[in-house]
């Protein structure tokens, strides 16, 4: 029954959409071959390299050099307007920290990217940077609950899940959203909540599906032992045929639907280890995306995942690099985390396109907020760090439909405020619905009487400058 | 539309495009007056609340509804005085005046400028049949009305359909459908369904004999079990969970307010004293301790302590979630829209928000988390002291069988200790020296490899670098349990100190081991549990000196001599998780970071072996135990034991044993803390009321006016004397004249029955929601409720005892096209059970059951690494061992960030939810078939089931049908055959959980049976109330 307004409710979205309703079929799944949306998708799947702590456009991308002539001063006024601190700062003097790296142009493009980021650099040419993102949240889990679901209250459906619930299945042997987190060796500061891949009030078969590494890689995938795959299977035969007669019994659709999920419970047990595996993978791609990409579970290893599950057609995959919430010691601490997902990052660029998917599927790379010029702790030593700011930062994508070779947006000379071409969070969900080929404006859910969209009741707009 | 209308119409449209609306009265004048007006009396009357009010609501209110600030053309279609009021030139609703109602053009016309809503608004237009509705009730003279559900209810006449009135109602929507009720459902799917409902557990094979249906009915509500059922509905309701929630996620102690909820139920506690205990027990008159326990209800919300949050905007949160929790779950309303703006649909405006914001404002509470989360009650709980005693038990349990494990290790070790004695050669050593097969650098140090394996740095004097040390395993070791490094001075080193760095000093930031199988591009990392060095600083917090801070990703602390013994050598043992098996066909490399802020202090020469012995060797920089053995003439008792604990730490019979008894003596000493005086968070008023403010745009140190507690006056309005308290608060919202509460009410537990509401729409009753499918049925039972003393079980008896509820729940396809979300109750529903109720059945069916009431919160099997990885090991997962490991869902330790794994579409406990969840994916499918619970309970059923018949009695309440039997006989003939083959694997299936291995003689039959248990655990049927 549920299934049913589910379907119905999807279907009254892909009317409005403009879909051709007679090609989906009654309690079926929309066919990607089917999409067709009032906006011509560019892109059929998103991989969202999700880093989570707010990594320092001031280090990374965004180049100030005027800053260096007023190291150690305080911050004007007029610049900071009020801007609220957390209270690990509030209590300090707002003194300025120039960006401690190097940087220089790449490319045709010209991009300023930072010493810490050689391979982000040399593909800069593929990115878009966009450097006027804004979000309204300084804390981390407002903000990542911001950045992912378009709203800082847990509870809305995410990204991913509205991406899933609109564009439908590819793969019948996967899910249409897997979620892949870096293993890391220290007790993380920001939690990484399942609500930032979850469905919301979406059916849950639209919220992430973690891939773990760990002996099961998704929950409960992997039968007991002392159960051999033919014993399984019998049981699943007797399961539905006995599903089979209930069903003639009782004329409940539901059942119809359970038997085809036990059916693909058991593809997954074989899909999913099939995926897991790379020892089909060739030494160049190892090669590629660095030494870190031979450990399994690290972010390296995660973007080659990524790359395979492009290509079995999910919809949605993200990865969660944490710990990028450098208020101290940004020379160790910072570049660790750069070294971690810079070559994998560009190697996945790379791959991406060498094997001619780059092109339809959308990258993202970004964390939920920038931090602030203002130096925490003694500014002028190695131990200063930098606290959360919510005005500006810097991602890049690719791919897509996305412009490549292009820098969109400023900031002010102090990477404090938006100086020109702002992205609002919502401004970025809604460009990359747009490249998908859905309306923002359009793609709605009716929940608790309410007409809810990924990007919320505030106007957003589709970035058209970035787009091909 | 008739031919005549559209005429008119389209002059009408033609006058349009002169300006509005000063040609329009005129335009109204010349056709009024041409074509005089007529009421079709052949139609069906309309209803305003029902028919035009969603109407409305859906379509216009957004731009002309309560909202003043997003007010399009100064017109509100709320209010009926706006409406209709004489526009100087025109109307908008012209009564019984088709033509001369602005708004009836407005929705019809055909130019997009003037069309409403506007075709950008993304709202849709009138359907033919809405405008229909609209044209209709204009003509009909527009009367106007509330909203249904804040008009009182009243008890409509019961239609004489039937004898029970539930009957009378459904049976009368059921004829104007043409429709009729199913035939009876068998009995024993009755008793299932019956017994899910009220009880959350499937009968007993005992309960399937023929009794009174009424006394059944009255068995299950007099369970304690029925308590139990109740709860988890209030629990999603009250998000309950046993932690914060948010970065900290610390854990508090509210469990006592989860038993004080099943003992209300279970005590069947009035409706309206359980709101106003909830709401304001600590503000009643000699209010008892649990009383005050009853406020935890407002407290169980999500609370944040994240570094760098401004405690008061915490606070406001939590205001804010008690304000939009009473909405939900007591109103049907959403509230929270009127957070930031005045409501869109619902006379709700953000001043009445913040006036009832003011109820919840002034709790003795500064928005801090974790232990500090005041106030508090001090409780102790009745119920934990069952608990210590169950886990003392198990304590006793597994004491004997360590000891006895022991005695036996024992034997094992003194045969071991006679072999080595003899063949132990005098010179052994623990430690083996390894010579590298290659030693690279990330950044471009270069080394020079001696013969003994002492690597030389040299070349670039570098500010960071890593080496990668590689080995093949030690051809002399079988395994790997630890590996030691030295570090030595060296001349070449600045002032022959430790290394090249300027002051030559060494910080060491993080070490690996990995190991890579030959041939294979990827690498295993293995797990490194501990460290120790020769020279340490103990330092606090992210700075450079414990060794054991290697350990971890974190290059902002590590190991360092800090300044001391710079010429000396320096040794630090570094300690395998699980020793590494040596096998010729897999490298070992050692990885060392020097990745520190400062830098420069890269390690100049150093040394690697390692070592295959456990324990001490591995955990000091004392000698091994074997070493001294060997140098020793004899062996004292000291370094006997010394050698045995060494011995017993391979020795896997005895660690399971060790393993089980620790577990128990760890859940008996937590039994024994949650037995003691516990901070339970509940309300508490200040002695200094705060100011309540309108928050402009719900930001929450945007502060605008000053408000006043007060109820919300389009609900029912109070004198503001009455409504001063949060008490009063309470009163109002069980008073009988409250339209709304009742009905969300009723709604809540006919949703509990039939898997749906009369209102489908459980969380919004106002002009978004969905009408009610049966409005006379809600109201009646509305009525029913607050006239019966707000006696919940008194409905419960009402639904179980109707024809409606027994019914059958199976659908033809005609009846399925028909109703397919079975608004019309021509059958009755068929749905799959809540996850918690499939696992509390499974244990109920096999007998696996603990069915002790309440007490501290026990942690179900799931699966390993689940709480570590959210974490990155902040958290670990302990299940419980013993009879808590079987208590019922209801009493799993909740954490917010981390739900109980079974639980696959269960409510999340952030934010209150009052509606069913309820999906099919196949996540779900292998969560019943893999579960360690459920097989569990396939293995007991094994057990205890003399074949299919009385496994089908136990998990289907039913006898199986002869197709049904042949299925299940083919799969167990196949299932057997497999395992009296492989009876070792049949070993393996059945010890799962805590469960011991079975004889062997009857291990492949046992298993054989185990899979047909999971297999019948896993039907439809099982899992589904039908």
């Amino acid at each position: 029954m549920n299934n049913f307004s589910d379907e119905l409710n999807r279907r009254t979205f892909l009317g409005q959409s403009g879909l051709n309703l007679g090609a989906i079929a009654l309690g079926g799944l929309l066919n990607d071959t089917n999409a067709v949306s009032r906006i011509a998708p560019k892109a059929k799947r998103v991989i969202f390299l999700t880093q989570s702590g707010g990594p320092s456009q001031l280090e990374l991308f965004d180049y100030k050099p005027g800053l260096r002539k007023m190291a150690g001063t305080e911050l004007p006024e007029s610049i900071r307007q009020g801007q609220r601190l957390t209270t690990m700062t509030s209590g300090q003097k707002q003194l300025i920290l120039p960006g401690i790296t190097e940087f220089s142009r790449h490319g045709q493009s010209g991009a300023t990217v930072s010493e810490w980021l050689p391979h982000t650099a040399s593909i800069a040419d593929e990115l878009c940077f966009v450097k006027s993102m804004v979000t309204d949240q300084i804390n981390h889990a407002p903000a990542m609950t911001k950045f992912l679901t378009g709203n800082q209250i847990p509870g809305r459906p995410s990204f991913g899940a509205w991406t899933s619930y609109g564009l439908g299945s590819v793969n019948k042997n996967l899910p249409d959203y897997l979620v892949l987190i870096s293993r890391m060796k220290r007790p993380s500061d920001q939690p990484l909540y399942d609500h930032y891949w979850g469905s919301g009030f979406l059916p849950s078969k639209y919220q992430g599906v973690k891939l773990r590494n760990a002996k099961d890689s998704v929950l409960y995938l992997r039968d007991p032992d002392g159960l051999p795959r033919e014993v399984r299977r019998g049981m699943l035969d007797g399961i539905g045929e006995l599903n089979q007669k209930r069903f003639e019994q009782t004329g409940d659709p539901e059942i119809a639907t359970r038997i085809q999920q036990y059916e693909m419970a058991y593809r997954m047990q074989t899909s999913i280890p099939e995926l897991n595996d790379l020892s089909d993978e060739p030494e160049s791609v190892f090669e590629l995306y660095g030494p870190d990409s031979r450990r399994p579970g690290s972010y390296a290893a995660n973007c080659i995942m990524a790359r395979r599950l492009a290509e079995r057609g999910v919809r949605f995959t993200q990865l969660f690099h944490p710990d990028w919430d450098h208020h101290s010691r940004l020379p160790s601490w910072c570049t660790a985390r750069c070294r971690d997902t810079d070559q994998p990052s560009a190697a996945l660029i790379k791959d991406l396109k060498m094997r001619g998917l780059l092109d339809d599927t959308l990258v993202i790379w970004g964390g939920e907020f920038g931090r602030g010029v203002a130096g925490q702790g003694k500014w002028d030593s190695p131990e200063a760090g930098r606290d959360h700011h919510p005005r500006c930062f810097t991602i890049w994508m690719a791919g897509g439909g996305v412009k490549p070779g292009t820098t969109y947006g400023a900031t002010d000379n102090f990477s404090y405020n938006v100086a020109e071409n702002p992205v609002h969070v919502r401004d970025l969900h809604a460009t990359a619905l747009n490249l998908l080929g859905i309306d923002h404006e359009s793609f709605s859910y009716r929940f608790q009487g309410l007409d809810f969209k990924l990007t919320g009741v505030e106007s957003a707009r589709v970035v058209r400058d970035i787009l091909v | 539309m008739e031919g005549l209308d559209t005429r008119i119409l389209s002059a009408f449209a033609l006058f349009r495009v002169m300006p509005f609306p000063s040609l329009q009265k005129l335009l109204v004048v010349f056709i009024g007056c041409a074509i005089p007006f007529t009421v079709r009396s052949d139609e069906k009357l309309v209803s305003f609340s029902r028919e035009v009010l969603p109407i409305l609501s859906d379509r216009c209110f957004h731009c002309h509804g309560p909202d003043a600030s997003h007010r399009k053309a100064k017109l509100r279609l709320d209010i009926e005085s706006e409406a209709k009021r004489d526009r100087g030139d025109y109307f908008v609703v012209a009564e019984g005046d088709l033509k001369a109602s602005d708004l009836w053009y407005r929705i019809i016309t055909e130019d997009g400028d003037e069309l409403m809503p506007p075709p950008d608004s993304h709202r849709k237009p009138l359907t033919s049949d809405e405008r229909d509705i609209m044209r209709r009730w204009i003509e009909q003279g527009a009367k106007w009305g509330k909203h249904w559900a804040f008009e009182k209810p009243a008890r409509a006449e019961v239609p004489d359909l039937a004898k029970h009135p539930i009957d009378a109602f459904v049976r009368a929507k059921l004829e104007e459908q043409s429709l009729s009720h199913s035939p009876p459902a068998e009995a024993h799917t009755q008793l299932r369904r019956l017994s899910f409902d009220l009880t959350g557990l499937s009968p007993g094979v005992d309960e399937l004999e023929n009794k009174n249906w009424e006394t059944i009915v009255d068995q299950k509500l007099a369970s304690p079990h029925h308590g139990e059922r109740l709860a988890v509905w209030w629990l999603d309701a009250a998000r309950y969970s046993d932690t914060d929630g948010y970065q900290q996620d610390l854990e508090r102690t509210n469990w006592p307010w989860r038993d004080w909820v099943v003992n209300a139920f279970n005590q069947n506690m009035p409706f309206d004293q359980f709101t106003i205990e909830q709401f304001a027990g600590d503000l009643l008159p000699d209010a008892t301790p649990e009383q005050i326990l009853a406020t935890c209800f407002h407290r169980n919300h999500m609370t944040n302590g994240e570094g760098g949050r401004h405690p008061e905007e915490s606070r406001i949160d939590y205001v804010i979630d008690r304000v939009n929790t009473t909405g939900t779950v007591w109103l049907g309303l959403t509230l929270g829209c009127t957070q930031c703006h005045d409501h869109k649909f619902d006379p709700v405006s953000q001043k009445d928000y913040y006036s009832l914001f003011a109820y919840f404002n002034s709790i003795e509470e500064t928005g801090a988390a974790g232990r500090k989360a005041t106030p508090y009650l001090d409780y102790q709980s009745p119920l934990a002291d069952r608990a210590v005693k169950e886990a003392e038990a198990h304590v006793a349990v597994c004491k004997p069988l360590e000891a006895a494990a022991k005695v036996e290790a024992t034997k094992r070790f003194d045969s071991w200790l006679a072999k080595a004695e003899a063949s132990l050669s005098p010179d052994f050593q623990a430690w083996h020296g390894m010579k590298p097969l290659r030693v690279g650098s990330a950044e471009g140090t270069e080394f020079v490899v001696e013969d003994d394996g002492t690597v030389q740095t040299k070349g670039p004097r570098l500010r960071q670098d890593d080496y990668r040390v590689t080995f093949a395993g030690p051809k002399n070791l079988t395994r790997v349990a630890g590996w030691k490094l030295e570090v030595f001075p060296d001349e070449s080193h600045t002032d022959g100190k430790l290394s090249r760095g300027k002051e030559g000093e060494f910080i060491l930031t993080n070490v690996k081991l990995v190991v890579q199988r030959k041939g294979e591009s990827q690498v295993r990392e293995m797990e490194l549990k501990g460290a120790v060095a020769d020279l340490e600083t103990d330092v606090k917090g992210r700075k450079y000196g414990k060794v054991k801070d290697t350990l971890d990703d974190d290059p902002r602390n590590g190991w360092t001599t800090n300044g001391k013994g710079l010429t000396d050598p320096h040794t630090a043992i570094f300690e395998l998780s699980e020793p590494l098996l040596v096998d010729p066909e897999e490298e070992l490399t050692f990885i060392l970071l020097h990745r520190s802020t400062n830098g420069d202090a890269n390690i100049g020469r150093f040394r690697i072996s390692a070592t295959d012995q456990r324990g001490e060797t591995v955990r000091s920089l004392k000698a091994a135990p074997l070493e001294e053995a060997s140098r020793a003439g004899k062996i004292s008792p000291e370094l006997r034991n010394r050698l045995l604990s060494q011995f017993i730490l391979d020795d896997a019979p005895y660690q399971a044993a060790k393993s089980d008894h620790d577990e128990a003596v760890r859940q008996y000493a937590a039994a024994k803390k949650a037995a003691g005086t516990l901070g339970v968070q509940v309300l508490a008023e200040r002695k200094e009321p705060r100011d309540t403010h309108v928050l402009v745009r719900g930001v929450w140190d945007a502060k605008g006016d000053i408000v006043q507690r007060s109820v919300l006056p389009a609900v029912l309005a109070l004198p503001a004397e009455k409504a001063q308290t949060r008490l009063d608060f309470a009163k109002w919202i069980v008073s009988s004249d409250n339209p709304l509460t009742a009905r969300v009410t009723v709604n809540h537990l006919w949703q509990m029955m039939f898997g749906a509401g009369l209102v489908r729409t459980p969380e919004d009753f106002g002009l978004q929601g969905e009408s009610p499918t049966h409005p006379e049925l809600l109201d009646w039972l509305a009525v029913e409720l607050m006239e019966n003393d707000w006696n919940l079980r008194h409905i419960f008896r009402l639904i179980a005892t109707s024809e409606t509820y027994r019914q059958s729940s199976a659908v033809t396809p005609e009846l399925l096209e028909r109703d397919p979300e079975n608004r019309w109750l021509a059958r009755a529903p068929r749905f799959r059970l809540p996850a918690w109720m499939i696992r509390d059945n499974a244990l109920q069916a096999s007998g696996l059951l603990n069915p002790a009431i309440g007490g501290p919160p026990i942690k179900p099997w799931q699966p390993e690494g689940v709480w570590e990885e959210i974490f990155m090991g902040r958290f670990t997962y302990q299940p419980s061992v013993g009879p808590a490991q079987y208590r019922r869902t209801l009493y799993a330790y909740w954490r917010r960030s981390s739900a109980p794994t079974f639980l696959f579409d269960s409510a999340q406990r952030r934010v209150c939810e009052v509606g069913v969840r309820r999906t099919n994916t196949p996540l779900q499918a292998l969560t019943l078939l893999n579960d360690t619970a459920m097989l569990e309970a396939s293995r007991i059923l094994a057990e205890k089931t003399n074949g299919l018949e009385g496994l089908a009695q136990r998990v289907l309440s039913r006898s199986l049908a002869p197709d049904e039997t042949a299925i299940l006989e083919r799969e167990y003939a196949k299932a057997l055959t497999f395992y009296r083959g492989a009876p070792e694997e049949a070993t393996t299936l059945l010890t799962v959980g805590q469960q011991k291995p079975p004889p062997p003689e009857r291990a492949p039959e046992l298993a054989a049976w185990m899979t047909i248990a999971s297999l019948m655990l896993n039907l439809d049927e099982a899992m589904t109330h039908e």
